[in-house]
């Protein structure tokens, strides 16, 4: 309703003179404010950079060439697994301290400073430490990426454990459900919407996490891909990772949404019961 | 005129009398409760009989659904102690089941879901489970909808689901805290005779909490009145209709007796709160 509310009046504000079919539908808006981008991209580097600066036309000349690269599919396969991995365990065991957070006030009380200032802290200074504790290898990116997904889930988790309606818990008890059940039962699904909050931060923040690890400590991955293109003069080719790396932010959005829709469909609905 | 003359007949008691069932299932003795220094209740008194509607009715705020909910073993009480199937109560117990004004119903679970969810803390089998759902399924009126979530159905089949999960772990004593309070009023009427029609075919005992004088006297083998700052029993009314009761009960002339026997005694109690919110 509002998308069409806005393209209404951008329609009325385009409309002087030209067409409104065009200025009415949001897509053509968007796709022509993408096409004036990429075409002053285009233009200011063919003006004024150097040959190897990337350039739009090529990026996507590179893209063919890139992706049938065994190097970069690898480098795409290991960063993928880590970042898997890595935020498996950060939902874990952040949904798990999350949960026991929100709901007894004595964690509450120890942990919410020492979650809320790691959370607060950029994972980049945690890097030394963990190449020290781990070496540089899959380890220290891995905790990296743990580190950098971990406290997001938590913070979001115990938000959401601790604004449970008071009526469903008071069901349970009257039901007489134990305290870890509980939280399994009632406390977690009632959360969830805050915890798929914390699952989207927490995807972006881990594949950040993957490549800092990478970048700095020249494991190989994605990240180490796109330094070692761009330090070796290949800009378009380290495009193609950073275009791979949004779009995997993209995609899981996509899949994170597609999830809540399929296995949720109580979710965003349950207000209209009252 | 041919009715008998109302004071004569009403029974009045200082404390909550003799229940009508053989025995007590549920004893309230001297029981108070206290937030702090706020005082919602002092002592008491009420006995309900194994098969026996205790409705109580009161005031906006006077501790009726707090009452419920020490009688479930939600709240702890701060005087006095309640036993039920001489039991002493301090947790929630397995033979009591309540039925919430909220509905209580959780939002991720079907309405099949829903009614399985106490009978699965109780413990029930998978097959006891499938067998029994089923059948409170049907005895609430709710079959077809099994696999609906409760945001895809009415606020009257809502509480139908939650007295359903109510009944289906098969309790000893129902608490029904204003459970028609949140639903339109045909909605309402419908619910009430339901309600009766499956209590005469597994009679249990019941406290109702409701703030509806016409609700009260339909449902209750007694109606007690909460009244006073903290409140306390104030008087209790045995209604002495016939059962089963049904839509006919409502225009009997002792049915609209005791409407306006118990609407006498709380207006004048609202009365006195105006006035004490107006100080």
């Amino acid at each position: 309703m509002s998308t069409s509310d806005l393209s209404v009046s951008a329609g009325r504000v385009l409309a002087s003179g030209r067409s409104t079919s065009l200025a009415s539908s949001p897509l053509l808006l968007r796709l022509l404010a993408g096409l004036v981008i990429l075409l002053l991209w285009e233009g200011v580097v063919r003006g004024f950079a150097p040959a190897y600066v990337a350039k739009p036309s090529g990026v996507v000349m590179a893209i063919p060439k890139v992706i049938v690269n065994p190097a970069f599919l690898e480098a795409t396969a290991i960063t993928l697994t880590a970042v898997a991995q890595g935020l498996a365990i950060a939902l874990v065991m952040g949904t798990i301290i999350g949960l026991i957070m929100g709901r007894s006030v004595v964690v509450e009380r120890m942990l919410r400073h020492y979650v809320n200032g790691f959370y607060a802290v950029p994972m980049i200074i945690v890097l030394p430490l963990f190449s020290l504790w781990f070496g540089y290898s899959g380890a220290a990116r891995l905790a990296t990426i743990v580190f950098a997904a971990l406290f997001s889930i938590i913070v979001n988790v115990a938000d959401g454990a601790k604004s449970v309606p008071r009526e469903y818990l008071e069901v349970a008890r009257s039901f007489r459900s134990g305290r870890v059940r509980m939280l399994r039962e009632i406390v977690l699904p009632a959360a969830m919407p805050y915890f798929l909050a914390g699952v989207r931060l927490a995807a972006g923040r881990a594949l950040i996490g993957a490549v800092v690890a990478e970048f700095f400590t020249a494991i190989g991955g994605l990240g180490y891909f796109i330094l070692y293109q761009s330090r070796t003069f290949h800009h378009d080719e380290a495009f193609v990772g950073v275009m791979l790396l949004a779009a995997f932010g993209v995609g899981f959005e996509v899949f994170v949404n597609w999830c809540t829709r399929h296995f949720m469909p109580w979710y965003r609905r349950d207000e209209k019961t009252d | 005129m041919n009715v008998a003359a109302p004071t004569t007949s009403i029974a009045r008691a200082k404390t909550a009398g003799r229940p009508v069932g053989a025995k007590a299932r549920i004893r309230v003795k001297g029981l108070g409760k206290r937030y702090g220094t706020l005082e919602v209740f002092r002592n008491i008194d009420l006995e309900v009989g194994d098969r026996e509607i205790v409705a109580i009715v009161g005031p906006s705020g006077c501790g009726k659904t707090t009452l419920l909910r020490c009688i479930d073993g939600l709240l702890p009480a701060s005087e006095g102690e309640i036993w039920v199937n001489d039991q002493r109560i301090t947790q929630p117990i397995a033979s009591v089941a309540m039925v919430f004004q909220h509905f209580g119903l959780f939002p991720w679970k079907t309405v099949y879901a829903n009614i399985a969810y106490g009978l699965k803390l109780a413990g029930a089998t998978t097959a006891e489970i499938a067998e029994r759902v089923p059948r409170f399924i049907a005895m609430v009126g709710l079959s077809g909808f099994e696999h609906a979530y409760p945001y895809q159905i009415s606020g009257g089949m809502q509480q139908r689901c939650g007295l359903a999960r109510a009944l289906a772990v098969e309790p000893n004593v129902l608490l029904m805290d204003e459970p028609f309070a949140a639903v339109d009023a045909q909605t309402r009427e419908i619910l009430q005779f339901e309600l009766l029609r499956i209590w005469e075919s597994r009679p249990t005992a019941m406290v109702f909490v409701t703030h509806s004088i016409e609700e009260a006297v339909l449902m209750g083998d007694r109606v007690v009145v909460l009244k006073g700052r903290p409140s306390g029993i104030h008087e209790t009314i045995t209604v002495d209709l016939p059962r089963p009761r049904s839509r006919g009960t409502l225009r009997e002339p002792r049915f609209a007796e005791l409407r306006e026997r118990v609407w006498g005694i709380l207006m004048s109690e609202a009365r006195a709160a105006e006035f004490h919110l107006e100080k």
